[in-house]
């Protein structure tokens, strides 16, 4: 101790050296936490997928190296998930920030009762996933469902069409349970970001004679972009990952209709026990993912700098 | 890998040490679906005539069944002694997570009292017993009498003549241009691997192993194909049609038949009264075929008291307790005497149940067979249904799985 203190000079510099380790201490156990519960199941999934491994064959845990990836390459069913990923995030969150943007300029607005509107507005967001697949397998039924019963009554189709049994239709129709369910995220964050611009600009746009739409491009849409955006890359990385609403609603059925890939890869690990192929599908994804968590990533530290 | 499992068992182990307060705990898992459970009376019966053991019985949903049971085999988790089914002796065998039974088997009372044949059929691959059997049923032809009354028209003995009358069946009730009752509810989605079976598998030299892709075999999934594509006479929902489905179809009234065991019978009765009936599966180019449904208990080998867990699972394949077990699943009891107190359904399904026994076949005993009933089967059928592949292209790739 008395060396360490000779070393490290008098009081003041041993002070400062306290202080430069004090914020590693404290932030030791979360680090840790992180380590155990994020990363190492992901050093843990990309180890398994470098090997065959079928869990109801314990003893055989065998060294494939890549060849897991090879064969989700030449599988013709990773390829028509991935098609189906790539359709149900290009139409699902553009969808949900259209309807969240509209819903968001309309509670924006002054009108009564708009408290009760707005805690209305939130209600599919807050419900579970299952609640919500199972709802909508009932609206879809096609034997009791009000989805066909209000079109054919409306005479818009002839007879009651199997929304989730066709697929035709399969997808689609979970692209809109979809939709629904998360467009109320991107009302409240676009709702957040609208109150945070000052009245005034308005107030001087309208003085200067600008109309409601250029009001509304120059400076509402300036306004929330930042937030916009933000929640654009969450969203994205959140309906990549969510596959509970199609498990729920067809199982990824019928036929592959309505796998995507994060379903592929549960199917694969959770139900055929083939934890080797599972995981490289995953690992795949996560790879796919990594563009959209990279800009996240950027965008987070450009708004803390 | 290794460092985790030993950390799972170890945090395992110091929770059942936590738990563990009688001299002996028997942990059980098993899946029923009633709300009328009675689990609880038989515990408090068995704990009762047996001091010393504690027997802890987790209902664990059937859709996560076999998951959960696997992942807690392999994470060292795994419950003492757990209800299961035969497609999944042979994985949990090669597994080495059962205990066999055979010793245990021999110096009990009771396995004379059991049906016959019944441990013949639940034998597992070496020939060695792992499962005592609780329950069974065979899967029969439901049919609505007033309809088949009404159009003048028997119950069908042959395909053709199935076809026939699922035609005849399927109309237009209320003359608003749309179909109100469909001939036939078939099980499309995962778990109707049976009715598939009932029309393919009865064929001549077809078996799952075998003569799948030959002529025979393609016909028979053409037959299905057909009945669905060309005479129109399942319900558009049938390729992601399920249990509930099929079963709450025809208690409505969409469909006049379906495929189902006994143990749908008493809710079929109460819904529907006289009008339903049961017979055995029509006959499909020169043979039959019907599923057998079993339910077995079984002794895990990580269990720590196996003489316990076997006085359990013994307890519920005992005169009196298995008709208690088998009043809430609403299936047909094992023990000789309990069946022919038997009083539980109406006779008609129990007629049905015993004349369908002739020709009823389990899946066969391999490892293989999870996949099929669990993703290949479900998968390559509702395809086969909506147009997407061929009959043939199915039963290849049914043949490719099992050639493995």
């Amino acid at each position: 101790m008395s060396d360490l203190t000779v070393l490290a000079g008098p009081s003041r510099p041993r002070r400062n050296l306290a202080r430069e380790i004090m914020p590693y201490a404290m932030l030791t156990p979360a680090v840790l936490v992180t380590l155990a519960i994020v990363f190492l199941p992901m050093v843990q999934t990309a180890w398994m997928s470098l090997h065959e491994y079928v869990l109801f064959r314990p003893n055989d845990f065998v060294w494939v190296g890549l060849e897991n990836f090879k064969a989700a390459l030449q599988d013709e069913v990773f390829w028509i998930s991935l098609r189906h990923t790539i359709i149900w995030m290009a139409t699902t969150i553009p969808a949900q920030l259209l309807l969240g943007l509209i819903t968001a300029l309309l509670l924006n607005q002054d009108f009564p009762w708009r408290p009760v509107a707005r805690a209305l507005i939130i209600i599919p967001w807050a419900l579970p996933s299952v609640v919500i697949a199972l709802m909508w397998v009932w609206i879809y039924d096609s034997n009791y469902g009000v989805a066909n019963e209000f079109l054919l009554r409306l005479g818009l189709i002839q007879r009651a069409v199997p929304w989730l049994a066709d697929p035709d239709t399969a997808l689609a129709a979970i692209i809109l349970t979809l939709t629904w369910q998360g467009f109320p995220f991107f009302a409240v964050m676009i709702l957040a970001g609208l109150q945070s611009i000052p009245r005034s600009y308005y107030e001087a746009a309208s003085i200067d004679g600008a109309s409601a739409w250029r009001q509304f491009w120059h400076i509402t849409l300036p306004g929330i972009s930042g937030v916009m955006m933000t929640a654009v890359l969450l969203r994205m990385i959140w309906v990549a990952n969510s596959f509970d609403v199609i498990f729920v609603m067809t199982g990824g059925g019928p036929g592959y209709a309505t796998y995507t890939l994060p379903l592929y890869a549960f199917v694969k690990a959770r139900t055929n026990l083939d934890f080797g192929y599972g995981s490289a599908l995953a690992v795949l994804f996560t790879m796919l993912l990594m563009v959209v968590v990279l800009f996240y990533l950027r965008r987070t530290r450009k708004a803390m700098d | 890998m290794r460092m985790l499992k030993v950390l799972t068992l170890a945090s395992a182990m110091a929770l059942s040490a936590g738990l563990a307060h009688a001299d002996s705990t028997v942990r059980f898992w098993y899946h029923f679906d009633n709300a009328d459970n009675p689990m609880d009376a038989l515990v408090e019966k068995f704990e009762a005539a047996n001091p010393g053991i504690t027997v802890e019985a987790e209902n664990v949903p059937w859709n996560s069944y076999y998951d959960q049971l696997y992942t807690s085999i392999i994470g060292g988790n795994a419950p003492d002694a757990a209800m299961v089914k035969m497609f999944a002796l042979p994985r949990l065998a090669e597994m080495g997570a059962l205990e066999p039974l055979d010793a245990m088997l021999e110096s009990w009372d009771g396995t004379a009292n059991l049906q016959d044949n019944l441990l013949e059929l639940t034998k597992g691959p070496d020939g060695k017993h792992y499962y005592l059997p609780v329950q069974y049923v065979v899967l029969y032809l439901y049919y609505r009498t007033d309809m088949f009354e009404e159009l003048g028209l028997s119950v069908p003995k042959t395909c053709d003549e199935f076809r026939e009358a699922a035609k005849a069946l399927t109309r237009d009730t209320d003359g608003d241009g749309q179909i109100d009752t469909y001939g036939f509810g078939m099980r499309g989605g995962k778990g109707g691997h049976d009715h598939w079976a009932t029309f393919t598998l009865s064929r001549e030299g077809v078996t799952l192993e075998e003569g799948l892709d030959s002529e025979a075999g393609v016909a028979g999934t053409q037959y299905v194909v057909d009945l669905f594509r060309q005479d129109e006479v399942f319900p558009p929902s049938a390729p992601n049609d399920g249990f509930q489905e099929i079963i709450g179809a025809f208690k409505a009234g969409k469909t006049a038949m379906t495929i189902h065991h006994i143990g749908s019978a008493n809710g079929m009765v109460e819904a529907l009264g006289d009008k339903v009936s049961a017979a055995p599966v029509p006959e499909c180019g020169g043979g039959r075929w019907t599923g057998f449904g079993d339910e077995s208990t079984a002794i895990l080998s990580s269990a720590e008291d196996k003489e316990a867990a076997w006085k359990w699972i013994s307890f519920l394949s005992s005169e009196g307790n298995n008709t208690t077990f088998n009043e809430a699943t609403g299936q047909l009891p094992v023990v000789k005497a309990d069946s022919e107190n038997w009083s539980l359904h109406p006779q008609r399904f129990v007629k049905a149940t015993v004349d369908s026994l002739p020709f009823a076949e389990l899946l066969p005993n391999v490892p293989e067979t999870s996949d099929f009933v669990n993703t290949v089967w479900p998968v390559s059928m509702q395809r086969a249904l909506t147009g997407e592949i061929t009959a043939e292209e199915m039963n290849a790739e049914i043949s490719e799985l099992f050639a493995k």
